[in-house]
Parts: structure tokens; C-alpha cells; sequence
């Protein structure tokens, strides 16, 4: 077992993509093999993902100390420019790993319900999965940026092709936004790497570490001004992933036209990308910039807060709700990191967590209903109360663990990120408190018109959900309810390196 | 005898008259011809230039000019044949399929 | 006067050092031979009679090695860039050569004057490629280029072939005058022709401000930027790659770029560092120029060869901002990028080759319209190579783009680097089209069916897409040979 464990993090990685060259090798029209064999790719790094989960050590930080990353690969790439194939995981990544992991298979499994290009739409899906845990296990820039590109491509063509009527529109949009987020990542990249030395060989870097050490006293760094052009370049980059407001516009129209289990990776995995992107590369390289930049990061959190609900009230499609909703969950991990106090840090990233499984639901719920009815109007049900109790009761679940009923995961997270940004920014946090008001609201309102009132009679022999739709969502269910009750296990697992990140961008240099 | 700057400046006059010939001609077979007074005026400078540093280069490179105007020539006017063979004019502004 | 004495010894050594060349041209004139004798039916050993000597060719330069071999008293040398440009232009006439394999047999170029001529345009890259004095240059400029004249008007009844030919040639015989009056100029100047020798009498600044010197560098530059096609001397590029046979396109775009910046290459880094305040301005101003020009022109195209073309243009200015950061870095980007573009443009333009039923409107984006699922190796093969073209990792073409904007910011060229990677980033507009156009719009009824593609057809193109992703996968040791290549022309 000695390969697995010293390469525990490339197997993650890397297997899928292994899947993905497996089912191009099958021929044309055994869509059930091609199917199964991306549902073992997919669980491979699942299982993997466990035992990452008990053989982590949560005592020891991380975040900028090279010797307390654990399942550390460290080679040389591209020994001319000193490009680096540096894995390792800390508190900040774990829980991103094991969530990608999980949502990918349970997408996997929700997807086996397409029926067009199954080949091309497993192949792309592994080699998105692929993408998405090199982004979370890499802590290299240049590694880093590779696998947020090659995440890209699969992306745009999974829209592009399986998504819905206007999926041209929607997949090109999302490919220039996030294409102009990367091109200013790449600057920043560039900027840093010409900036900075490794310490052992003298030549430039694009190891992480060495720009947290480096960060402040090189080069053109030395100067604030050129670290704060340098911070918003790479915030702008983030931002669009996230998205914060102003950069979200691409999110709704994406969702609406993805299809349901790109919908859920997109807005359970991708979204995260953004917030563990500043928590990874900004904050620790530039913590004085981001002291600077607190409160604007705190008033960009609670405006997606309040925008993204009152948005999301006045949709009449249900996905594009939910997809909302994301914009207004996202704007709590912006105040919590936003506070820079290690109650707030937690509980922003308690809420990446916790909102990349109830809006996994989210997506596979809307997904359900869409199958059976074709269309995703609010108002076009009403009264499927009573033809479809289960279904009614997994929607009922979700929305009330997404608007933060005490008892499911969303509640803690965002009771910790007002406990952790109340001291800060008092009047800022008052209105994203109010906020919630109006989160409540559109999730109230909806699960009114859907599933209660006089029944539409187009929709008296619906059908109820089904096997396999149940066995996405029940695991999903299980865990929100499980650290909604006891989130000490989550909290262990990122609570010292998120402390020592805390402490890292507080100490003045 | 006739200092450097003297060939020098011929050679640029001629150069010169070859260039507005190709700027301003309509005239596929003028353009041509325009083409072969500029490189007569490279090869003025070349001899020239040659002579007086006592060096046999320049004039060598004369001759390779001459044997590569020749090649070209040869080319311009195959071409020149067939697309009149096509078009029945040789004049340059017709030359309009392919635009953009 | 007494007869100069023949010293056989330096015209062996001569010979030796051009062996590529040679097997190069022995293989055209045996291909021109056998096409006499050969019947009808047997022309396609003429196709493989010139990928065997052009395989031979690429053995023989590995043989000579990477080590400095002068030849003809210097006006030739082998060195560690010759080697590495004569191998990448071997590799794109390769390329091109097995592909005609496939592309004669449509087309109607199954002719003996077809292969020659393509053999005798690559002999002239090499000259052009490995030619220390700048005649020698000159010579292997038009030994290129006389023969690409030729290719481009080869369908003589098309009459866009014939157009974009005689505008090509009109424009390379003007651009051939500037070069040469350049050269002129420098020798009047300077008393020599040798790169190196004027390098080091620049460095003495002996002819830094000379204005006949000045004004014979900025023609001679005029000459490289029309070869290269730099805005604004591009004009000819877009007509000459449309109207010219596709096999040939590629072919220009592959090879023709890769030996003319060679030359150019060898001129500015070892002139460089004399003239560097003068010259920068100028370059800069090309790169960005080019680059902004044909991404933004390649926008507005429909025509599959006409945007490459454009991006062809783009693909220059990017290729001229490493050439702008010079030094070891500069001219190691250039050299990867190169050998880079070679692979993903000859891959691009053989699967659209392959697709396209017909010259001239078969190449319209339109008509690629499901093609991706109906034939997904090809559809899959066209997407790489774009994606590549694009710059988007883990192919090589991300690869190239980092190190030429690398070294730009290296050298403090920074608002340049941000121009280039804002340029890359439009590119991908509409290198994306033809892939949504594949994969994305409704499939027409009549989808054309691509030609079936001849086995060493398929060696090309699978042999590309192999290049373009191991390079950006694994491109240590390309760069390390780049690397040192660069160091064996400035030491």
C-alpha cells in the first residue's frame, strides 16, 4: 500500500482522468459500460478521499509552513523555469478534496439519466473532476493555474453541448468570463514568479510557499501600490468565479442552461474555487493589502447577500432561484473571511462546505421535477404536496437547511460568520442579517406556490422520485443534518491552519 | 574619379524610381519592370561600393543579384501569362477576389 | 596574376557542413528524374521517394550534432540554432510531405514539379536558416522563396490560387528589393556582410549613428517584416494563404515563418544589445501592431484559412515580442514557440483539410457543422489544435505563450506582456468558433463527408497532436535544446 499512500493526493487526481482515456476506448453504443466504468473513476478518489479524511493530522497548520503539509508530493516539472509538481493538503483544502470528491461521484450517478453522447459526456465530466481536485491539491502557482484552465474546456463543452435552449449563449459567456479572470491571474503570475527566489537554487519560483515568505520585501514588491494592483488583479480573477457582485452575471444564465449534474459540480465545487483561491493565494501573500481591502471584500459579501435574495424572490424558473440563492450564500463566506477574526474564517469556510451540499440538492431537486415536467416555472405547479410526498419532503429539507433553519449545516455556518464579523463591521453585519430576511422569504414563497394550494391538475399522475435520485440526495441530507447537529468534525479539520491564516494576515509586518 | 556618395546617391535614385514605379503603376508588367530597376540600383551600390574598398564581394553580389532578379522575372511573367490566360487584363486593381 | 589556389580541404569541409542541403536537393533533382521515367499511375512514389530524402535530411542533420561547423570561409555555419531550426523545418516539410500523400491524389497535385518545388523551397529555408552572412541569407530567402511563388499559383485554373500568388510575389519581389538595398546600404557601411563581424564592430560603436548603417538596418528589417508578415507589411498574407492549395498554406505558415525568423533571430540577438534604445521602439511597436491587428482582423472571418491566416499574423507578433525581450530568454521562447506553431498549424490545417470538400467555399466555418460527433477523432483532433493555438494549458501552446510573455516581462517589457496575454485572451473568440460550430449547431442534412484519410495522413496528424500535447505536458528538454541552442549563437 506504500505507492497509494505516498501518492495519495495524484491518485485523486489523476484517476479520473485515467477513466476518462478508459472510456474512449469503448466502442460506440455500449453506453451502460462507459457509464459504470466513469462511476468506478469517480469512486476511486472517493474512497481515497476517506482515508485522506482518517489519516489526516489536525494539530498542525499548514497554510504557510512547508514542513506541516501533509500528503506532500514534491518533484520538479519543468526544471528550466523551476515549474514545480507540488501536492499537498492542509486544513483549507481538505474539505474542499472530500467535497469534490463526494459530488463528483454522486454527479456522476445523477447524470446517468443522459441519454445523448454519453461517451463524450463521461469523458469530459472525469476530466473536469480531474481539474477540480488539482486545483484544490496544488501548491504550485503555475500546477495551480493548469488545472484551473484545463477545468475550463470540459466546462464550456458540457454546457455547450447537453445544456438546454440557449446553451451556445450561455457556455460562451461562462468561457470569457472565467477566461478573463484567468488572463489577469496569469499577470499576477507573472509578476510574482519574476519577483521572487527560491531560497535553495536562487532562481525565480512559482512555489507558493516561497511568495508568502517573499511577498513583501522583493523587487517591484516592495512597493504597496504595486502589491495592491497585484492583490485586485487576483481578486477580480476570483471574484468572477466566485462570483461577487459585479462579475455574477454569467452564473444564472450558466445554470439555467447547464444541465442538472454540471449545475450541481458548477455550484457546489466551482463557486468554492473562488473563495479558496483567496483564502490560499491572496490572503497569506498579501496580508497587509488584504487588512486594506477588509471592508470593501465585507460590503461586496453582504451586497451579494441582499442582491442575491432579492433577485432570487423575483425569479419565476426555480433553477435560476436557486441559482441566486448561490450568489446570496456566497456573499457569507465573503464577510466571514472578509472579518479576519478566526470565528469568521471558520465560518466562511463552513459555509463553502455547507453550501456546496444543500445547493448539490438544490440542483438535484429542481433537476427531478424538471425530467418529469419539462419546464421549471414556480408558478406553473402548485398543490404537488400531495401527489408526491417524498419529493416534497427531500425540497422541504433542503430549502430549509439553505435558508439556515437551526439543526442543518447552513445554520452554523452562518450563525459563526455573524458571530465572527459582528465586532467588526457591526452595521455591515445588520444588514446582512436583514438580509436573511428576504432568504427566508423567496424559499418560503416558493415551496408555497410549488407544492401547496389547490393541486394544477396537469400534474396529478406525477411521478415520484425515483431509486436513484433518492441515493444522490440521501447522503447529502445525512451529512448537512449530521454537522448541523455536531460540527466539531468539520470545524477540527480546517480550525488551525484557518487560525494561523488569521494570525498570519493579522501580524504587522 | 567619382567618389562612393556620388554611386551611393545614383543608386538611390534609381532605387527610389522603382519604388513609386510599384507604388503608383496599375500595370502588372510596369510594376514588374519597377521591381528590376530597384534592384539594378541595389547593384549600383554593391559595385560601387565594392570598388572602392578594393573588394571583390561587391561585385560577386552583383552577379547573385542579377541571377536571382532573373529567377524571379521568370516566375513574375509565368504567372503574369496565366493569369491573362484567365482574366484577359493585367491590370493590377482587378485582382479583387479575394478581399477581407 | 596568379590563379588563387583551390583549397579542397575547406570545400569538403563546406559541404560537410551543408549535408541536409544537400541530401535536400539531391532528393528534389532524383524526384524531377524519376518523374520522367515514372508512369501515371506510379506518381505517388514520388510523394514517398521525398519523405524518405527529407527523412534522410533530418538524419543527417543529427548526425552533424549540435556542434559549430563553419563553412565557405563563414558564410554558412552549423551551430546549436541552425541544428534546431534545420530540424524543425525538416520536421514541417515532413509533416507536409506526408500529408500530400493524400492531398495530391484530391487535388490534382500528383506531379513531380509539386514535390521539387516544395523540396527546393525547404533547401532554401535551411540556407536562410544556417547563413551567417547576410547574402547568404538573401540567397536562401529567394530559394525559398521563388519555389512558394510557384506552389501558391500551382492550381493555375483557380483563379483565386493565381491571385493570391501573383499578389504574393509582387509584394516578395518589393520586399525582396528593400532587403536587398538594405544589405547594400550596411555594406557600404560597414565594409562586410558578416553578421557576426558587424555585430562586434557594432559593439565598438564604430557604426552606431552612422546614418547609412541606421538607414540599411531599418530596410532590412522592412524586408524581414514582409517575409514575416508584421502589420502593417502583412497585406499579402491573408489573399496568398487563401487562394494558395491548403497543403501549401500550411506549409507557409509552418515552415516559411519558422526559417525567416531564424534569420531574423540571428541578426537582432547578435546585434541587439549595440542598438537596443533605437531598435526596441521599433520592435515593440511591430509586436503590438501585429499581434492586435490580426487577432482583431481574424475576428471578422468566416473563411476557415483566411482566419488562420490572420491568426498566422497574430501568431508572428507574438513570436516578435520574444524577440523584443531578447536575450537567452527571448531567443528560447522564440525557438520552443516556433517548433510549437509548426506542430499545431500543420495539425489545423491538415483535419480542415481533410473536411473542406472543395477549394476556396469549402472551407466556410459554416460547413464544419457537426462534424464533432459525426467523426469525433477528427472533430477532437481539430479542437486540440486550436485550443493549443488559443494558449490554453496542458497544451504546448500555453507553454510557448507563457515563456514569450515571460521573457517580455523579464526584460521589463511589462505593458507589452499584458497586451500579448489580452490578445491571446480575444484569440480564443474565435478559435472557438469552428468548435462550437463542430459541436454545438445543428448538424446540416448533407454533412460533407471527410475524405478518408491515407495511412501516412493519419501518421501526420496523430504525430502533431502527439508534439502538441507532450510539449505542453513534458516540455523540459525541448526548452533545455532551445536554451542551449540560443547560448551556442551568443558565446
Amino acid at each position: 500500500m506504500g505507492f497509494i499512500d505516498n501518492h495519495i493526493l495524484s491518485l485523486m487526481t489523476f484517476l479520473p482522468v485515467l477513466g476518462a482515456a478508459a472510456i474512449l476506448c469503448v466502442p460506440r453504443g455500449k453506453d451502460d459500460v462507459i457509464r459504470w466504468i466513469a462511476a468506478a473513476a469517480s469512486f476511486l478518489p472517493l474512497v481515497l478521499s476517506v482515508k485522506l479524511l482518517y489519516a489526516f493530522d489536525r494539530s498542525v497548520a499548514g497554510v504557510n509552513v512547508a514542513g506541516q503539509f501533509q500528503f506532500v508530493e514534491h518533484y520538479s516539472w519543468i526544471p528550466s523555469i523551476n515549474v514545480e509538481y507540488f501536492l499537498g493538503a492542509d486544513g483549507i483544502s481538505m474539505p474542499m478534496l472530500i467535497l469534490t470528491a463526494l459530488l463528483s461521484f454522486l454527479a456522476v450517478i445523477g447524470s446517468f439519466g443522459i441519454e445523448k453522447k454519453v461517451k463524450g459526456y463521461m469523458a469530459l465530466f472525469l476530466l473536469l473532476e480531474t481539474g477540480m481536485m488539482g486545483v484544490f491539491a496544488s501548491l504550485d502557482f503555475f500546477l495551480f493555474y493548469v488545472f484551473w484552465e484545463v477545468m475550463l474546456l470540459p466546462m464550456y463543452f458540457l454546457i455547450g453541448i447537453w445544456g438546454g435552449p440557449r446553451k451556445e449563449y450561455a457556455a460562451i459567456k461562462f468561457f470569457l468570463y472565467t477566461l478573463a479572470g484567468s488572463v489577469l491571474m496569469l499577470l499576477v503570475l507573472l509578476a510574482l514568479y519574476f519577483n521572487t527566489t527560491n531560497p535553495e537554487t536562487g532562481g525565480h519560483t512559482f512555489n507558493l510557499l516561497h511568495y508568502m515568505a517573499q511577498s513583501t520585501h522583493n523587487g517591484w514588491l516592495k512597493g504597496f501600490d504595486v502589491r495592491i494592483l497585484l492583490f485586485l488583479g487576483l481578486f477580480i480573477g476570483f471574484a468572477i468565479k466566485v462570483p461577487l457582485f459585479p462579475f455574477h452575471t454569467w452564473l444564472p444564465d450558466a445554470h439555467v442552461e447547464a444541465p442538472t449534474a454540471i449545475s450541481v459540480i458548477l455550484a457546489g465545487v466551482l463557486l468554492k474555487m473562488g473563495t479558496y483561491g483567496l483564502m490560499r493565494i491572496s490572503f497569506p501573500i498579501f496580508p497587509d493589502v488584504t487588512r486594506w481591502f477588509a471592508v470593501p471584500m465585507a460590503v461586496i459579501g453582504v451586497i451579494n447577500i441582499v442582491y442575491g435574495a432579492l433577485c432570487a424572490m423575483a425569479q419565476s424558473d426555480l433553477k435560476k432561484m436557486v441559482a441566486y440563492s448561490s450568489v446570496s450564500h456566497m456573499g457569507f463566506v465573503m464577510l466571514g473571511m472578509a472579518a479576519l477574526t478566526p470565528t469568521g474564517m471558520v465560518g466562511g469556510a463552513m459555509q463553502m462546505f455547507s453550501h456546496g451540499l444543500i445547493t448539490a440538492m438544490l440542483f438535484f431537486l429542481v433537476g427531478v421535477v424538471y425530467d418529469r415536467a419539462h419546464h421549471r416555472q414556480i408558478d406553473g405547479f402548485g398543490g404537488l404536496g400531495a401527489v408526491v410526498p417524498v419529493y416534497t419532503a427531500f425540497v422541504s429539507f433542503a430549502f430549509f437547511a439553505s435558508l439556515g433553519l437551526p439543526g442543518l449545516s447552513g445554520f452554523i455556518a452562518e450563525q459563526m460568520v455573524f458571530l465572527g464579523s459582528f465586532d467588526v463591521f457591526r452595521t455591515i453585519v445588520v444588514i446582512a442579517a436583514l438580509g436573511i430576511i428576504f432568504v427566508a422569504a423567496f424559499h418560503l414563497w416558493a415551496l408555497q406556490r410549488v407544492f401547496l394550494g389547490p393541486l394544477n391538475p396537469k400534474y396529478a399522475a406525477l411521478e415520484e422520485i425515483n431509486a436513484r435520485e433518492v441515493f444522490c440526495l440521501a447522503p447529502l441530507g445525512i451529512i448537512v443534518m449530521y454537522i448541523g447537529v455536531w460540527p466539531m468534525p468539520v470545524i477540527s479539520l480546517m480550525n488551525s491552519s484557518l487560525v494561523h491564516l488569521v494570525d498570519l494576515v493579522k501580524a504587522v509586518i | 574619379m567619382i567618389e562612393p556618395p556620388a554611386y551611393l546617391l545614383l543608386s538611390a535614385i534609381l532605387f527610389g524610381i522603382g519604388v513609386v514605379g510599384v507604388v503608383a503603376r496599375r500595370n502588372i508588367l510596369i510594376i514588374l519592370m519597377s521591381v528590376e530597376v530597384m534592384l539594378n540600383g541595389v547593384n549600383v551600390a554593391f559595385v560601387a561600393v565594392g570598388s572602392y574598398l578594393g573588394d571583390a564581394t561587391g561585385g560577386i553580389f552583383a552577379f547573385m543579384v542579377m541571377t536571382v532578379a532573373a529567377a524571379e522575372a521568370a516566375v513574375g511573367l509565368a504567372l503574369l501569362i496565366a493569369l491573362y490566360r484567365i482574366r484577359e487584363t493585367i491590370d493590377i486593381t482587378e485582382l479583387k477576389v479575394l478581399k477581407w | 596574376m596568379t590563379p588563387i589556389a583551390m583549397d579542397t580541404g575547406a570545400l569538403v569541409r563546406g559541404l560537410y557542413c551543408i549535408l541536409p542541403e544537400m541530401v535536400v536537393i539531391g532528393t528534389a533533382i532524383l524526384v524531377l528524374l524519376a518523374d520522367l521515367l515514372l508512369p501515371e499511375e506510379g506518381k505517388k512514389r514520388l510523394c514517398h521517394l521525398s519523405v524518405a530524402g527529407v527523412a534522410a535530411a533530418i538524419l543527417s542533420a543529427l548526425w552533424l550534432g549540435p556542434g559549430k561547423i563553419e563553412g565557405f570561409s563563414g558564410m554558412i555555419v552549423h551551430d546549436g540554432m541552425g541544428l534546431f531550426f534545420t530540424l524543425t523545418i525538416l520536421a514541417a516539410a515532413l509533416l507536409t510531405l506526408m500529408m500530400a500523400t493524400g492531398y495530391s491524389e484530391w487535388e490534382g497535385t500528383q506531379k513531380g514539379e509539386f514535390y521539387a518545388l516544395i523540396l527546393l523551397s525547404t533547401s532554401g529555408m535551411l540556407f536562410m536558416a544556417e547563413g551567417t552572412d547576410l547574402m547568404t541569407v538573401f540567397l536562401g530567402l529567394e530559394t525559398l522563396s521563388i519555389p512558394i511563388y510557384c506552389l501558391v499559383g500551382f492550381h493555375r485554373g483557380r483563379m483565386r490560387s493565381l491571385e493570391g500568388a501573383m499578389k504574393y510575389f509582387l509584394l516578395g519581389a518589393f520586399s525582396s528589393g528593400f532587403f536587398l538595398y538594405g544589405i547594400a546600404l550596411m555594406y557600404a557601411a560597414a565594409g562586410t556582410t558578416r553578421i557576426p563581424v558587424i555585430a562586434s564592430m557594432m559593439r565598438d560603436a564604430r557604426l552606431y549613428g552612422n546614418p547609412v548603417f541606421l538607414a540599411g538596418i531599418g530596410l532590412l528589417l522592412v524586408g524581414f517584416a514582409f517575409k514575416v508578415s508584421l502589420v502593417p507589411f502583412h497585406m499579402w498574407t491573408p489573399d496568398a494563404y487563401e487562394g494558395a492549395p491548403t497543403l501549401v498554406t500550411a506549409f507557409m505558415g509552418a515552415a516559411v515563418k519558422a526559417a525567416a525568423f531564424a534569420a531574423l533571430l540571428r541578426v537582432v540577438l547578435l546585434t541587439f544589445p549595440a542598438i537596443l534604445p533605437a531598435m526596441s521602439g521599433v520592435l515593440w511597436v511591430l509586436a503590438a501592431l501585429t499581434m492586435t491587428v490580426g487577432n482583431f482582423s481574424a475576428l471578422l472571418q468566416n473563411n476557415m484559412k483566411r482566419m488562420l491566416a490572420y491568426s498566422s499574423i497574430a501568431h508572428a507578433g507574438y513570436i516578435l515580442v520574444g524577440l523584443t525581450a531578447g536575450g537567452v530568454a527571448g531567443g528560447q521562447a522564440v525557438l520552443f514557440y516556433v517548433l510549437v506553431y509548426a506542430f499545431m498549424n500543420l495539425g489545423a490545417f491538415g483535419v480542415i483539410m481533410l473536411v473542406a470538400q472543395r477549394e476556396d467555399d469549402g472551407y466556410d466555418i459554416d460547413n464544419f457543422a457537426g462534424i464533432g460527433f459525426r467523426y469525433p477523432v477528427l472533430g477532437g483532433l481539430l479542437s486540440l489544435f486550436l485550443v493549443s493555438l488559443a494558449g490554453i494549458p496542458p497544451t504546448a501552446g500555453f507553454v510557448g505563450k507563457f515563456y514569450l510573455f515571460g521573457a517580455a516581462v523579464r526584460s521589463g517589457y511589462v505593458g507589452l506582456a499584458v497586451l500579448g496575454v489580452l490578445n491571446s485572451a480575444v484569440s480564443v473568440y474565435y478559435y472557438l468558433r469552428p468548435v462550437v460550430s463542430m459541436y454545438m449547431a445543428p448538424a446540416p442534412e448533407g454533412i460533407p463527408v471527410p475524405r478518408p484519410p491515407r495511412s501516412a495522413f493519419s501518421f501526420a496528424l496523430c504525430a502533431s497532436a502527439a508534439a502538441v500535447l507532450l510539449l505542453g505536458v513534458m516540455p523540459a528538454s525541448a526548452l533545455e535544446f532551445a536554451e542551449r541552442s540560443v547560448l551556442s549563437l551568443l558565446m
